[in-house]
């Protein structure tokens, strides 16, 4: 049974791990747990969205098939005469014209993505988007009337072939037949496809394009030619290789994914915190056990690896069951919810779950890594201390002395603070959050300094009572040990104060803001969504015509690209007067502007992404034409994140000679109820098809929409919050066996049971109250980066600071409650052993 | 005579709104040149079909087929949209070398409009992207093609008068009246060109026929499918004739006509027009079964037909839905070679509903 | 053995424990310290081994001086050739009697086997899966004894080891490592307080200001 020197050691390691575990099992089981835990939250979140995200993109994608390049134009639609221009340009194999639409559906709140193609040339480019007719019917993929849906599409108008469905155009509506489905269209993805010239007609957009999908012919540079058709479109045409498109509909969602990663890791991180505790006082506890094996011949590397590996096998199991986990949570939150978690960047995506290998090791490497990295320092302490003090006992709060050393917090902190000032790296806001944990780490670091500093102060309030004095003055003089269990608290608080705060200032801005832009008495629209419905000029003035209406601001939303890589931005017209802007909407800024000159009104997020800032003169494609136009001000958006432009609604009407309207807001004379004017617009012929909303409807369901994106949010905050009270039931319970004795010496000199139970009670009370204090102080501060950095560099939303006090007390309230329960169970089950023993037993 | 199932089964099936009223093809019509060389759009379906025999520097013999089809479909007229599929271009090219022992083909189709593709009034000029077949005022045709699997760069020469079929180019195709179409014929013309194949340009000569016919009611429901031939004889003279088969085979309808080399027409009408097959190849792709080697009969006369190479299937099923056999044939007359054509059968591996 | 030249050792605070210590141990030596509290009779120990460096003077230790070692080296040469028995047991808590005892062959590589012979040998035969809360402190202690010899180690350190245990139980464990000592050929070093524990020992030594001198 002579073993090799290595496998000797091994074994060594075996015994010691097998044999801390089987006497505290309880202890690593919570340490795995917590790690299991926020693995699996961060893979689940991360699968989650990565799979709706490819769904999305894929299905995006589909719409240019085979296709090298996309040609689109700089509005919605170009015109037709682009179409021959770019089918015959030298270089380019096929061309395939598209009329895209999102078609109103009556009744629904999305619409439906119609899309015009011409089967012949989509043959050969974009086969997805051919419909397949029944067999005795194989031309219906050119009939004016037919179209062909998507799986999806049927399933959501509960039609088949040979149904009619209808959508609607103008305030009318088209029905159409349907002559066959989309076999190769992805689950969930809800298109129609129709012949592109009935889609011209039927939806009233004679001579326009969408785009046109270009196969070039071998050998033609591909960003050569790129350039050069931008140049000779003089930008009115943007050229897009499938890379761009990726990068648009990355950008959609980018923000978020990340966002809702990094609240996820923040699970992990109070894990982290949670070994780092669990392993620190384990360490303490053992530091004697540690020092024997040092005196019998153990290395400092080998107890460093053996209390590693600890840290590390912690890790690895923790980490391998949060894959596992991460995996099925992903998988059922697939199947129930589908790929939306709320935050609304993935409408109808029925994305499958793919097992991503790459991914799965990552977020297992990271659950490992703050396992070791939460054991590292407790490791290194273990292996430094010298081992003939460490044999005696009273020696544990000395290892902890280092850890009042308060310059790496400060350190921590300055560096932190300095961060907030950064930039967004490309456009997130990643300095914003490393600001926020450099702030948490070092405010962690910076507890037992604090702790010592506050307790020794309360020490000397007079009083004369034993308890109190027991209790105060062991917080003053063991603060390592004190800090360790404050850790857990503080950063779980901090981070729940800092979200409670930014969200909370979030909605009480957007609750304003709605307040502000929706000032009307009654709003109108002509359909919920998509870009189909409109009202022409003679269906205007009839509503303008109409009884009780003192007013009507009729509004033109369309879109613009300015940017191939980004999402659209949204350009709304309606009428504004320069004078009265400040009014009209929710004005960050205004400039005064030429009075010969256009102003637009921009977004906040226009200033960020196309720098667009007051003052400026820029150029805004309008019609096939490049048109100068002047900021006059910036505005305050919560709707659209990727930038909103408001311009005159006579600008638009003499650049574009669009005089079609989508919304409108209507003034009521006085004596009028918004319910009266509703019900006189309903009896007008188109009346019955529009929208009709009072701004009160508009808000309740804009908040619901709100809450709704938050509801991940919260969630995954609890789960940090609940990790952190694992931790905090961790410490104090290893606390408290690890001082057995000394309430067993407390219960030989006359300090009755209760008493005892009273000195748990207060200091975990005391010491969850100056975490709490502290952890708040902490949250507020990491809340002013969350509104101030990090959510106008993700979603350029700007928001007042709006402090939630209610809840924040009712959280705090919990917390205490917990703790001091945690506090007290550990004793009850510490004081249950025998005092005798607990006094005589060395360790 | 040609291959148009795709056309008639579309217009059979686009009866939407407001269907556009085609003109019929009426007897006692005189057909007027340059005019008639163009496109007739109040038509509902129209071809130009070029085939020939083409000699390589190498002395080897290739078939070739170039066809451009106009079909006007029942579009309601009242679309607006320059999209709307008011007339459909579509365009078949085949090339047969017994060296490769298949056909080689290509085919492409578009709606007309942006001029992408168009077949053009006035004289003949149809298009379709990069291929291209049209006449110049001294009668010259230049067809352009760029398949994927060769190209052709064909002029062809008239040689001879037009030949128009049937009663002066009024051409009945069955038994009723109205299922009858405009034709006329170019035989005999001189082709100059050159043929592309894997980046290999080579230079080539031969004699071609064209055929442009227009027509709104073609075909009789009973018949379905047909046997057409067209052929330039050595002496100069040419020889058309062709039958509409019934499903048992038995012919519904047939008609043939031969002018010699002075320029002497005379017409066969359905009893002295007889085809007789000589020997089957059968298709291992569609499994059709084609009497590739066939006897026909024009009056007292006898013609042997055989293939330059068995198989000239060409299966478009997946395209335009239909599947033919469309192939260069030497004829022969009491043994000796007489002249060389192309021989199209139709309807063998499904009857085509019409 | 061991051999002790002129051992000066100071604490942090200045006062000065060790003064001109010098001894030469022969193998199979059995010594015991005796000297007043505070005279440096652990800090001695700690010397020895090498958990400590004297301010002047040498520890030779089967002809190696100990101030030559680094760490890693001192670790390795106690590993090996040092067996340890302290006055509060030590006796590793979440370990099996035999994993304790196995612990130093562990360490060394060596044959585990010979464990189940030293708990035979300090007379807990047949309690090795047993875990240290079953035991009293006599028994604690014959444990710590079988771990101390279970390596053969040449010299055996001793702190106290009867500080904790009562009068008859103390005496007995005194034998078992006197015999044990005997049985492996090793020398000692027992630091005590008590005359009756310095009794069992070879030789009695008293530390004082003055360095190490017989009794």
């Amino acid at each position: 049974m002579r073993l090799s020197r290595l496998g000797s050691l091994r074994q060594l390691s075996c015994w010691l791990l097998l044999g801390e575990w089987r006497a505290y099992p309880l202890r690593a089981l919570t340490a795995v747990a917590a790690i299991a835990l926020g693995v699996a939250l961060g893979f689940a979140i991360d699968l989650i969205n990565t799979a709706a995200y490819n769904e999305f993109s894929a299905a995006a994608r589909s719409l240019s098939g085979q296709a090298d390049l996309e040609v689109r134009g700089t509005q919605p639609t170009f015109d037709e005469r682009y179409y021959p221009m770019l089918a015959t340009r030298a270089g380019v194999a096929q061309a395939s014209p598209m009329l895209v639409l999102d078609a109103a559906v009556s009744g629904q709140t999305s619409p439906l993505k119609i899309i015009g193609v011409d089967v012949m040339r989509a043959a050969a480019l974009t086969p997805d988007l051919v419909g397949v007719p029944v067999a005795d019917r194989p031309f219906d993929t050119l009939a004016d009337d037919a179209v062909f849906l998507s799986p999806a599409a049927m399933a959501w108008f509960k039609t088949r072939v040979g149904g009619r469905i209808k959508l609607r155009v103008g305030t009318n509506s088209v029905s159409l037949r349907v002559a066959g489905g989309l076999v190769r269209a992805r689950a969930g993805q809800r298109i129609g496809v129709m012949d592109i010239g009935a889609a011209q007609w039927r939806f009233q957009r004679i001579g326009q394009l969408s785009r046109v999908v270009l196969k070039l012919t071998e050998g033609v540079n591909l960003m050569a030619f790129k350039s050069a058709l931008a140049r000779a479109t003089q930008g009115q045409l943007q050229v897009l290789q499938s890379a761009d498109e990726t990068s648009r509909s990355a950008s959609l969602s980018r923000a978020y994914r990340v966002n809702l990663n990094v609240l996820a890791l923040v699970a992990l991180f109070t894990g982290a915190f949670l070994v780092f505790s669990t392993q620190a006082l384990s360490v303490i506890r053992r530091r004697s056990q540690f020092a024997l094996l040092r005196v019998m011949g153990v290395t400092r590397a080998q107890l460093l690896r053996q209390v590693v590996l600890e840290g590390g096998m912690v890790g690895a199991v923790g980490a391998a069951l949060g894959i596992v986990g991460g995996y099925a949570l992903a998988a059922t939150a697939l199947h129930f919810f589908g790929g939306d978690l709320g935050g609304g960047y993935f409408p109808g995506v029925q994305p499958a779950l793919q097992f991503a290998p790459l991914r799965a090791g990552v977020f297992f490497t990271l659950g490992l890594a703050v396992a070791l990295l939460g054991s590292a320092a407790p490791a290194w302490e273990a292996a430094r201390a010298p081992a003939a003090q460490a044999l005696k006992s009273g020696s544990e709060e000395g290892a902890l002395a280092q850890l009042a050393n308060p310059w790496p917090a400060l350190v921590l902190l300055l560096t932190g603070a300095l961060l907030t000032l950064a930039p967004p790296l490309d456009d997130l806001p990643i300095f914003g959050y490393l600001a926020v944990a450099l702030l948490l780490i070092g405010g962690i670091a910076l507890m037992p300094r604090l702790a010592g500093a506050v307790f020794r102060w309360l020490q000397h309030l007079p009083t004369t009572h034993a308890i109190t004095t027991l209790v105060l003055s062991r917080l003053a003089n063991a603060p390592g040990q004190a800090a360790i269990a404050l850790g857990g608290v503080l950063a779980s608080f901090s981070l729940m104060v800092a979200m409670a705060i930014m969200v909370a200032s979030f909605r009480v801005s957007v609750d304003d803001w709605l307040s502000h832009v929706l000032p009307a008495d009654v709003y109108i629209r002509s359909a919920a969504s998509g870009n189909t419905a409109a009202l022409s000029p003679a269906e205007q003035a009839m509503i303008a015509r109409t009884p009780g209406i003192a007013r009507v601001d009729f509004m033109r939303l369309t879109q613009l690209n300015l940017d191939p890589a980004r999402p659209a931005v949204a350009l709304i017209a309606r009428p504004i007067e320069v004078s009265t802007a400040a009014n009209a909407l929710p004005m960050v800024q205004t400039v005064a502007v030429p009075a010969h000159s256009l102003p637009i009104w921009v977004s906040e997020a226009m200033v960020d992404l196309y720098g667009f800032s007051p003052g400026k003169q820029v150029r805004l494609p309008l019609a096939g034409q490049w048109r100068d136009v002047v900021v006059a001000g910036v505005w305050r958006d919560y709707a659209r994140q990727f930038g909103a432009i408001q311009m005159r609604l006579a600008d638009y009407r003499s650049l574009t000679g669009d005089t079609a309207i989508n919304d409108a807001g209507l003034w009521l004379q006085p004596g009028t109820t918004p319910a009266q004017a509703i019900a006189r617009l309903k009896v007008l012929s188109f009346g019955a098809a529009l929208e009709y909303a009072e701004p009160g409807e508009i808000r309740t369901v804009s908040l619901k929409i709100f809450d709704r994106s938050f509801v991940v949010t919260y969630l995954l905050e609890a789960v940090a919050m609940v990790i952190g009270l694992f931790g905090i039931a961790a410490t104090f319970s290893a606390q408290i066996l690890a001082r057995a004795k000394e309430f067993g010496m407390l219960r030989h000199i006359g300090v009755t049971r209760r008493q005892v139970l009273g000195i748990l009670a207060a200091e975990g009370g005391l010491l969850t109250l100056m975490g709490m204090a502290v952890g708040f102080v902490l949250g507020w501060v990491i809340s002013l980066i969350l509104v101030f950095v990090v959510n106008p560099q993700s979603f350029h939303w700007r928001m007042q600071l709006h402090v939630p006090w209610g809840l924040l007390t009712a959280v705090a309230a919990l917390l205490l409650l917990a703790a001091v329960l945690t506090a007290l169970i550990a004793g009850r089950s510490a004081l249950s052993g025998s005092v005798v023993r607990a006094v005589r037993e060395d360790w | 005579m040609r291959i148009l199932i795709v056309l008639w089964t579309l217009s059979a099936q686009l009866v939407f709104a407001a269907t556009p009223v085609f003109t019929q093809v009426m007897p006692d019509h005189r057909l007027t040149f340059p005019a008639d060389f163009g496109a007739h759009p109040d038509y509902r379906t129209e071809w130009w079909y070029a085939t020939g025999w083409l000699t390589t520097p190498d002395h080897k013999p290739l078939g070739f087929q170039v066809t451009f089809f106009r079909a006007a479909t029942a579009t309601d007229s009242a679309n607006p949209s320059r999209f709307a599929p008011r007339q459909l271009i579509i365009a078949h090219a085949a090339l047969s070398d017994p060296a490769v022992g298949h056909l080689l083909h290509g085919q492409k189709s578009a709606r007309a409009g942006f001029g992408l593709a168009y077949a053009q009034v006035g004289d003949t000029n149809v298009k379709l992207d990069d291929w291209t077949l049209k006449r110049s005022a001294e009668g010259v045709y230049q067809t352009r093609i760029h398949g994927r699997e060769f190209d052709l760069d064909l002029r062809l020469s008239p040689t001879q008068p037009l030949m128009l079929q049937g009663d002066n180019g009024y051409s009945r195709k069955g038994p009723a009246p109205g299922q009858a179409s405009y034709y006329y014929s170019a035989p005999q013309l001189r082709v100059s060109g050159s043929v592309s194949r894997n980046g290999q340009r080579v230079l080539v000569s031969g004699s071609a026929w064209l055929d442009h016919e227009w027509s709104t009611r073609y075909m009789d429901t009973r018949a379905v499918g047909w046997d057409w031939v067209g052929a330039n004889l050595a002496d100069g003279g040419a020889l058309m004739a062709f039958q509409m088969r019934r499903a048992d085979g038995t012919p519904l309808w047939a008609h043939a006509s031969l002018r010699d080399a002075s320029g002497k027409t005379t017409q066969f009408d359905n009893a002295a027009v007889q085809f007789k097959a000589r020997r089957h190849w059968h298709s291992p792709r569609t499994g059709g079964l084609y009497p590739v080697a066939t006897e026909l009969r024009t009056g007292s006369v006898v013609w042997q037909l055989t293939p330059l190479q068995d198989d000239q299937e060409l299966d478009s099923r997946s395209s335009t839905g239909a599947v033919y056999w469309e192939g260069a044939t030497t004829l022969t007359r009491d043994g000796k070679p007489v002249g060389r054509g192309y021989l199209e059968m139709t309807g063998y591996v499904k009857a085509l509903k019409l | 053995m061991l051999e002790l030249r002129h051992l000066t050792k100071s604490y942090t605070t200045g006062r000065r424990v060790l003064n001109d210590v010098s001894y030469s141990l022969a193998a199979g030596e059995f010594v015991a310290v005796m000297g007043d509290s505070g005279v440096g009779k652990s800090t001695l120990l700690n010397l020895i081994a090498g958990l400590d460096s004297p301010d002047a003077g040498a520890i030779i230790v089967d002809g190696i001086d100990m101030a030559a070692l680094d760490d890693n080296a001192a670790t390795q040469l106690r590993r090996a050739r040092m067996g340890f028995v302290f006055q509060a047991f030590h006796v590793l808590p979440h370990l099996t009697l035999q994993q304790n005892v196995a612990l130093p062959l562990l360490l060394n590589g060596a044959d585990l086997r010979r464990a189940d012979a030293m708990l035979e040998a300090v007379g807990l035969g047949g309690r090795g899966a047993d875990f240290p809360r079953q035991l009293s402190g006599g028994e604690m202690q014959r444990v710590a004894i079988a771990r101390a010899l279970v390596h053969r180690p040449a010299l055996v350190l001793a702190d106290e080891p009867t500080g904790n245990l009562d009068p008859d139980t103390a005496q007995h464990i005194l034998l078992v490592l006197r015999d044990e000592l005997r049985s492996n050929g090793a020398s000692a070093v027992m630091v005590t307080h008590s005359h009756a524990a310095a009794a069992t020992a070879d030789r009695v030594l008293i530390l004082s200001q003055t360095g190490l001198r017989p009794a």
